[in-house]
């Protein structure tokens, strides 16, 4: 059986004396893969990184890398002998050497693997920080210190690569860029990467895998699409706030019945026996819009997001539905407005609870 | 004592539950215990019995120390507080003539100690002193002596207490002044406040916790001074225990005195901590910090603010320079006589005996504590920097009791010789009790340094594979480079002025310029006092002025 490269089995993870995350269990199959860790503020993804880095100690389970035992009830191996690099959320940079001294110290480490490595002007410039190689760290802004510190931690070559909240201070325009940068460099190197965020469309950009944080608890460790689409509770639902739950009742093999919008058709991801009183999740993108349609739901709210609108539609049972049009759509519908739902409704993959 | 040891080893055992025991945390321990050594062994000899001087005093002069001590303390408080909070007001608010030298000039009056202050007071208004020439000088012979007013006693100790500590007001108030938000200057300008109404409703309200916390210090100065109330006779709760352990030979009584001065002292301590702590809380925005438009004076308003700080700048400074100044030239043989050379010598093997000690041990403390993360330490840390507040009175002969127990119940009843010579009258006594009045000077320079680095820096470097050694060695140390020549510098200072820690625990004919000094004026002879006086401010003055930037900066940063 081919091992894991990373093995996290079973680990209560804790700070200050206090269990953050219980019970968490994840792999990651081979070197160079590349995975997310998603969760509300606070709820302990950085304790994660913290403990894989050997800055924090467990009493639980285990953490295995290349089949070799890092932290265990018993054993720890402290931090600089564990090969991790961990690019921290806060500014990090040695406060007293310029910036290009601050990542040529990350060269410093991993000699031998010098033919993988990338070069440091590349380096520089696919970071865009080339103008503050001769700033101090007080000198630059936060967003060009985490690039800074993302590029010593890139040009160490570690085993393993943490990065906590990377781009959350990089501005917004340059943000999709580096996001871009970062993975190609990532697996250029083979870097086996650990990314925590909070934004879902970083992890699944970045992330072959994501993992989804909620209530001390790793409530789902699957693929982007299926975190997306197939969310295995209403937890991570609610999380990734992208849908409402709605009353319905299984009809049959591929249908359930609402009150509101009447028959809705599609693959369930679940089986469910008919008759069954379920809750359906609609996502933005379930429902499509169409003027001629005779099911006309009240316009409550209108969100311009550039690319498309969002509008939250009243039922005649009280709930509020989102619903995507495209924004070069014919015509806009204001507040109060009646807004026209396609019939009969297809949902690709039915998801219930 | 055996119960303190019993404690120690308690403290030590709860303190290091729950984690490794690692070197650097108990290496932090015993550096913390040995700063804590003179105030445990004061609260335990309060409790043993002292001589008939106790019965005496009680009933006679205890009254009169504690009396005098809150005349002096509350006369000098409001003295500082009108000096350094008028000064910092105007030089941070407002442009006049000098008003940017009087910036930093006005903290010169550090290098002038109480005690030379008073020498320097005396002799200019003493019956036919200096201005008494000055005036036959200048309008001929006359009795001027009824007319010249006489500036001794208690008045003479609380100027001279005020002009030289006004420093400690006008520093941190000036820096909470530079920290206020200039969004709430504008405020009030908008609700059509005049200047009188900004300063006494948002300006000095918002300084407040700056302006307690240096008050605070001014208090625990003035309570722990003792040349220049001994110089004055006035008789004070600090006097009290030099005189009832030299004069009456009463160590246990002088540890009596010493624990109610150290009650008095501590609530001092922690009102200042507390608003330290407070102080913090100004508004600290990138706005906040944006330069604030000095409003720029003109004709009597300007006139005023330059005479203030003039004034201040030239009682506080250049009057007792001038004095031993004018002193030492006209009694020139003074100065042919004082051994300078081996004064310097002495003083530049105290300071930097002391320095070294100080520093190593101060950053391996901070480092510990970094490092252990151990709660009980930071608490046992924070306790131990308590050692500022206490007057050196009272160290040097909590030094002394704690040698002497030491001696007598441990290395003796162990059959080895008397260790009483190797600690007592010796440099070695001497830098013990040196470091345990300073740490908190050294220990809180590293830490504010150290508070700049982040944690993450540390980890950062664990990371990239460093061990805590070089994390210590490449990290810390070039990055604390700056912040630990400015605390020898501090530290230099304060061992220059430092009197009464060296007067009881120096060894036989081993002076410093303040000995000298010191030794002259009380034996009357105050125009000896002169040359020393001088070589001390000047020495003093040079540090300040090579630090002045720091201490600026520092203290808003």
């Amino acid at each position: 059986m081919n091992k894991n490269f990373l093995e996290v089995k079973n680990v209560d993870f804790s700070a200050g004396g206090k269990i953050k995350v219980k019970n968490v269990s994840f792999s990651i199959k081979k070197e160079g893969d590349i995975i997310c860790l998603l969760g509300p503020s606070g709820v302990g993804k950085t304790t994660i990184l913290r403990t894989i880095a050997g800055l924090e100690k467990i009493n639980n389970g285990t953490i295995e890398l290349n089949g070799k035992t890092l932290s265990s009830k018993k054993i720890n191996i402290e931090p600089e002998d564990r090969n991790i690099s961990l690019a921290f959320q806060e500014n990090s940079l040695f406060p007293h050497y310029s910036v290009k001294k601050n990542i040529l110290l990350g060269a410093e480490r991993n000699k031998e693997k010098k033919n993988q490595s990338i070069r440091f002007e590349k380096l520089v410039d696919l970071l865009n920080i080339s103008k503050i190689l001769n700033k101090y760290p007080h000198q630059i802004s936060a967003g060009e210190a985490q690039r800074a510190s993302l590029a010593r931690s890139l040009i160490s070559l570690p085993d393993l690569l943490l990065l906590d909240e990377p781009l959350s201070n990089v501005d917004q325009s340059f943000k999709e860029e580096i996001q871009v940068s970062l993975k190609k460099i990532l697996k250029k190197l083979k870097i086996t990467t650990i990314i925590v965020t909070h934004d879902s469309y970083e992890a699944f950009y970045l992330g072959s895998k994501c993992g989804i944080i909620i209530n001390q608890e790793l409530k789902q460790f699957d693929d982007p699409y299926n975190v997306y689409h197939l969310p295995n509770s209403i937890e991570v639902v609610n999380f990734l706030n992208r849908g409402i739950l709605i009353p319905a009742e299984v009809t049959g093999e591929n249908s359930l019945e609402n009150d509101d919008l009447g028959t809705i058709e599609g693959n369930f991801i679940k089986h469910y026996p008919k008759g069954s009183n379920v809750k359906l999740l609609i996502q933005p993108e379930d429902l499509e819009h169409d003027d001629k349609s005779n099911l006309k739901l009240e316009v409550v709210d209108r969100k311009f997001r550039g690319t498309n609108f969002i509008y939250t539609l009243r039922t005649p049972s009280n709930t509020l539905i989102p619903v995507f049009v495209h924004s070069h759509h014919i015509h806009q519908h204001e507040v109060d407005e009646k807004f026209g739902i396609k019939r009969p409704i297809h949902i690709d993959h039915i998801v219930c609870f | 004592m055996v119960i303190y040891c019993g404690c120690l080893t308690f403290f030590m055992i709860i303190g290091g539950y729950n984690m490794k025991f690692n070197i650097w945390y108990i290496s932090s321990f015993f550096i913390s215990i040995i700063v804590l050594i003179p105030i445990i062994t004061v609260s335990f000899s309060f409790f043993e019995s002292t001589s008939n001087y106790y019965e005496i005093l009680k009933d006679t002069f205890l009254i009169e120390y504690i009396f005098n001590s809150l005349i002096l303390l509350i006369s000098v408080l409001i003295f500082t507080f009108i000096l350094g909070a008028g000064a910092a007001y105007l030089v941070s608010f407002y442009e006049f003539p000098g008003s940017n030298f009087f910036k930093w000039a006005l903290i010169l009056s550090f290098a002038v100690p109480p005690y030379i202050y008073a020498y320097s007071l005396t002799a200019f208004f003493e019956n036919y002193g200096t201005a008494f020439t000055l005036l036959k000088t200048l309008f001929g012979d006359a009795n001027y002596n009824k007319s010249i007013p006489k500036f001794d006693g208690m008045f003479g100790a609380i100027l001279s207490i005020s002009f030289s500590l006004y420093a400690y007001v006008y520093i941190l108030t000036r820096a909470s002044f530079l920290y206020q938000s200039q969004n709430l200057i504008d405020l009030g300008k908008n609700l059509g406040f005049s200047k009188f109404e900004s300063l006494y409703k948002i300006i000095l309200p918002a300084a407040r916790p700056a302006i307690v916390a240096g008050l605070s210090l001014v208090a625990m100065e003035t309570l722990a001074e003792f040349g220049a109330v001994d110089f004055f006779s006035i008789n004070t709760l600090t006097t009290g225990i030099y005189n009832s352990w030299i004069y009456f030979d009463d160590l246990a009584f002088a540890n009596r005195i010493s624990f109610f001065l150290l009650l008095f002292i501590f609530t001092m301590f922690i009102l200042e901590n507390l608003s330290r702590r407070k102080a913090k809380y100004h508004f600290n925005t990138r706005e906040g910090l944006k330069q604030k438009e000095k409003a720029k004076l003109l004709g009597y308003n300007s006139f005023f603010a330059f005479i203030f700080c003039f004034f201040l700048f030239f009682l506080s400074f250049l009057f007792p320079l001038s004095q031993m100044f004018y002193w030492t030239v006209k009694f020139p043989e003074n100065l042919f006589d004082l051994d300078k050379l081996n004064l310097v010598l002495n003083t530049l093997y105290l300071v930097v005996m002391s320095s070294l000690v100080l520093i190593i041990f101060s950053l391996i403390s901070n480092y510990g504590n970094r490092v252990s993360g151990n709660r009980s330490l930071n608490i046992l840390s924070t306790l131990s920097i308590s050692g500022y507040a206490i007057p050196g009175v009272i160290l040097a002969i909590a030094f002394i009791t704690f040698i002497a127990w030491f001696d007598n119940s441990i290395i003796k009843t162990l059959g080895f010789n008397s260790i009483k010579k190797i600690f007592i009258g010796s440099v070695l006594g001497l830098v013990l009790v040196y470091f345990v009045r300073f740490y908190s000077l050294a220990f809180n320079g590293i830490k504010s340094g150290y508070e700049k680095i982040n944690i993450s820096v540390d980890e950062s470097a664990y990371l990239l594979g460093y061990s805590k050694k070089k994390t210590f060695m490449n990290i810390h140390i070039p990055f604390l480079r700056n912040s630990l020549l400015f605390i020898i510098i501090l530290i230099s200072l304060e061992i220059i002025r430092e009197l009464p820690i060296t007067l009881i625990l120096r060894p036989f004919n081993f002076e410093t310029f303040a000995t000298t000094a010191y030794i002259s004026a009380s034996e009357d002879l105050l125009e000896a006092a002169a040359a020393p006086s001088l070589f001390l401010i000047l020495i003093a003055s040079f540090f300040i002025m090579i630090t002045s930037k720091y201490i600026l900066r520092e203290t808003h940063e």
